[in-house]
C-alpha cells in the first residue's frame, strides 16, 4: 500500500495542472475574502461597527466564500478538478496500463487515488479556509470579528467533510465514465443545472407537496445541507427552496450517494479490462 | 534480475460482443531466447499480452515462473511490459515519468537514471513527452519496461516508430537481454527483423495458435521450400522425379524446382540413372513466405485488388 501511495503521490505532484489548479483556488478564493473584507470594514467605518450578531455570521461566511450562506462552495468546486485528473488521465493518456503493469492490485491502485486525491484536496480546502479566515480577520478585527470561534471551528468540520465527500464522488464518477471531459460536465451539471431544474420540476406539479418534499433528499442539495451551518443560511434556504431536510440527514443521504459511487466505482474498475 | 522464468500461456480466451478475439490459446515462452509473436492485423497478438497481464479479462491463466502477474510483488521487478505506443502523460517530464513507476516497484532512483542513459534518452530526461517523436516515445516506453531489470519482457511492436539504427539497437538489445537469461516475447510486422531476432515463434491467427517453436521449424515446414535443379536432360530427372511422387515445377527450360525432398537425395537420384546436373541447390522460403503461407487463411482484414475504374 505505501509504494501505491508514493506512485499516486509522484503522479499528483510530478505534472503542473495540479499546481495552477490549486494556485488559482487559492487566489481566487482568498483573494475574494479578503476584498469582501476590505469593502466591509469600509463600509462598517462610514456607517458605524457592526451588531455582534452581524459579525459572528461574517467569519465561516469568509472563510467558506459564502457556502455557508448559499451558493457551491467554489473551492470545492475547482479541487475536484484534480479529483478528474486524478482518474481522467489514466484514461486520456492511456496510463492505466502503465499504472496497471507497475501494481498488480487494482485494489490497491484504487484506494491509493482516492487517499492521495483527498490528501491533497483537503489541504487545499484547509489551506484556504485558514488564509481566508486571517485575511477577513485582518481587515475586520477592530469591528470585533474573531480569528477562531465556536461557529468557526463548527463550520471548518463542516466544510472539510463537506469538500471531502465532493472530491470523492467526482473521482467516482471519472471512474466510472473513464473520461474527464463528461466527468467534469458530470460533477458541475449534476448540482449547479440538474438538480435545481428537477426540484423547480417537481415543484410546478400542482397540488402536491410530495414530490418537491423527495426533491430535497436529491445527494447535493443533502450535501448543501452539511456545508451550510448559520441561522442566516438557514433562513435563505427556507426562503429560497422551503423547508429543509436537517444537517444529520443530509450528512446521511450526501455519505450514502458517496458510498454507492464509489462502491460501483470500485466493482468497475476491478472487473472492467483496462 | 532474479532467476530465469519460463511464461507459461495455457487455455487463454476471450471474446467481445460474443466474437472471439483469442480461442483457447496456449504456448511457452523459454528463458534466454527471444520469441517473435506474429499474427496478421486482427489476429489478437495485443489481447493475447493483455490477457497475460492481467489487464483484460477472459479465460485461461498466464503464470511467470509459476505466479500469475497480479501475484506477483514488485511486478515491474519481474516483468516488463511495453503495449502502448506512448504510455505516458505527455507533461510529466521523462524522469519524473520512470520515478513514478520506480517509485511503486522499490526501484532506487539511481537505476532510473542509468536505464535513461541505457535508451539515450539523458539528453532529454528532463523535457516533456509531448515534444517526443514516436521513436523516442518507444524508447521510453522500453526504458520502463526494463527499469525493474525484470527476468521477462512483454513487448508489443516496439519498433514502430524507431528508425532503421534504432531498429537495429533494439534488435542487440534484446538479443544481449534473451542472451543473458531473460524471457523475451515480442510481437512485431517487421518479418525481416523477426528472422533477424527471433529464436522461436507463436504464430496466431484468428485468435487461434497456428505454429508455435523454433524459428528454424517453422520456415522448414513450408511448401516452398524446394530445391532448384539445372540439367540438360531435365526432362528424363523431372519424369523420374513424377514417378517417385514428387511435385516439379519448370522454371525456365532446363531448370526445375522439386518440392518435398533433399538437395543430396536429387543428386543420388539423378547419379543413379546418370542424369548429368550443371547445378543443384536449397531454396529455403522466407519468414514472410512462411507466416503468408501459415496466416493466408486467417487474415481477420483482407485487401482485394481494385479492378478496372476503381472496382471490385
Amino acid at each position: 500500500m505505501i509504494d501505491a501511495l508514493r506512485y499516486e503521490w509522484l503522479r499528483i505532484t510530478t505534472i503542473r495542472s495540479t499546481y495552477w489548479i490549486s494556485g488559482i483556488t487559492l487566489v481566487f478564493c482568498v483573494g475574494l475574502s479578503f476584498l469582501v473584507a476590505m469593502a466591509s470594514s469600509f463600509a462598517f467605518d462610514s456607517e458605524g461597527a457592526p451588531a455582534i450578531d452581524e459579525i459572528t455570521f461574517l467569519a465561516p461566511a469568509l472563510a467558506t466564500q459564502f457556502a455557508s450562506l448559499q451558493g457551491p462552495y467554489i473551492v470545492a468546486y475547482i479541487a475536484t478538478i484534480i479529483a478528474v485528473f486524478a482518474w481522467g488521465h489514466e484514461y486520456r493518456h492511456g496510463m492505466i496500463r502503465a499504472t496497471l503493469t507497475a501494481q498488480g492490485s487494482r485494489v490497491t491502485v484504487w484506494v491509493a487515488k482516492y487517499l492521495v486525491v483527498a490528501g491533497w484536496c483537503l489541504a487545499l480546502v484547509v489551506t484556504a479556509y485558514l488564509l481566508s479566515s486571517l485575511v477577513s480577520w485582518l481587515w475586520l478585527q477592530d469591528d470585533g470579528l474573531a480569528l477562531v470561534s465556536d461557529e468557526w471551528f463548527e463550520q471548518f468540520g463542516r466544510t472539510v467533510y463537506y469538500s471531502l465527500i465532493f472530491v470523492w464522488i467526482a473521482a467516482a464518477a471519472t471512474s466510472i465514465l473513464r473520461n474527464q471531459t463528461a466527468a467534469l460536465v458530470a460533477v458541475y451539471l449534476w448540482p449547479l443545472a440538474i438538480e435545481p431544474l428537477i426540484r423547480l420540476m417537481l415543484f410546478a406539479i400542482p397540488n402536491t407537496e410530495q414530490p418537491e418534499k423527495l426533491a430535497r433528499y436529491l445527494p447535493f442539495n443533502a450535501g448543501d445541507r452539511v456545508i451550510r451551518n448559520s441561522e442566516a443560511g438557514r433562513a435563505l434556504d427556507a426562503f429560497l427552496g422551503g423547508e429543509q431536510i436537517s444537517t444529520e440527514v443530509g450528512f446521511v443521504v450526501f455519505t450514502g450517494f458517496a458510498a454507492l459511487a464509489m462502491a460501483v466505482s470500485l466493482v468497475l474498475f476491478t472487473r472492467r479490462d483496462a | 534480475m532474479s532467476r530465469m522464468a519460463v511464461i507459461q500461456a495455457r487455455g487463454l480466451g476471450k471474446s467481445y460482443g460474443g466474437k472471439p478475439a483469442v480461442t483457447d490459446l496456449s504456448f511457452d515462452v523459454h528463458p534466454g531466447s527471444v520469441t517473435g509473436f506474429l499474427g496478421p492485423n486482427g489476429a489478437g497478438k495485443s489481447t493475447t499480452m493483455r490477457l497475460m497481464l492481467g489487464l483484460d479479462n477472459g479465460a485461461g491463466t498466464t503464470t511467470f515462473d509459476g505466479k500469475p502477474f497480479i501475484a506477483l510483488d514488485h511486478p515491474m521487478r519481474h516483468v516488463g511490459a511495453l503495449l502502448e505506443a506512448k504510455p505516458f502523460h505527455p507533461t510529466r517530464k521523462a524522469r519524473n515519468h520512470l520515478r513514478m513507476l520506480a517509485a511503486a516497484n522499490r526501484i532506487p532512483v539511481s537505476r532510473v537514471d542509468e536505464v535513461l542513459e541505457q535508451l539515450g534518452l539523458t539528453p532529454v530526461s528532463k523535457k516533456k513527452p509531448k515534444t517526443f517523436s514516436l521513436g523516442m516515445g518507444q524508447r521510453l516506453g522500453l526504458a520502463a519496461a526494463l527499469l525493474g531489470d525484470p527476468h521477462t519482457l512483454i513487448l508489443d511492436e516496439p519498433a514502430n516508430g524507431l528508425d532503421p539504427q534504432g531498429i537495429q539497437w533494439m534488435r542487440e538489445l534484446l538479443k544481449g537481454l534473451a542472451a543473458s537469461g531473460r524471457s523475451v516475447l515480442v510481437s512485431s510486422h517487421l518479418l525481416s527483423e523477426m528472422a533477424l531476432m527471433a529464436d522461436h515463434l507463436v504464430v496466431i491467427g484468428r485468435g487461434k495458435l497456428i505454429a508455435s517453436g523454433p524459428i528454424e521449424d517453422f520456415i522448414k515446414g513450408a511448401s516452398k521450400n524446394s530445391v532448384i535443379v539445372r540439367s540438360p536432360q531435365v526432362t528424363d530427372l523431372a519424369e523420374l522425379l513424377h514417378r517417385k511422387g514428387l511435385t516439379v515445377t519448370v522454371l525456365e527450360p532446363g531448370t526445375i524446382s522439386v518440392a518435398g525432398i533433399e538437395a543430396a537425395a536429387v543428386g543420388d537420384l539423378a547419379f543413379e540413372s546418370s542424369i548429368r546436373i550443371h547445378e543443384l541447390s536449397n531454396q529455403q522460403a522466407t519468414l514472410e513466405e512462411a507466416f503468408l503461407e501459415a496466416t493466408g487463411f486467417a487474415e481477420e482484414f483482407q485487401a482485394h485488388q481494385l479492378g478496372e475504374g476503381g472496382q471490385q
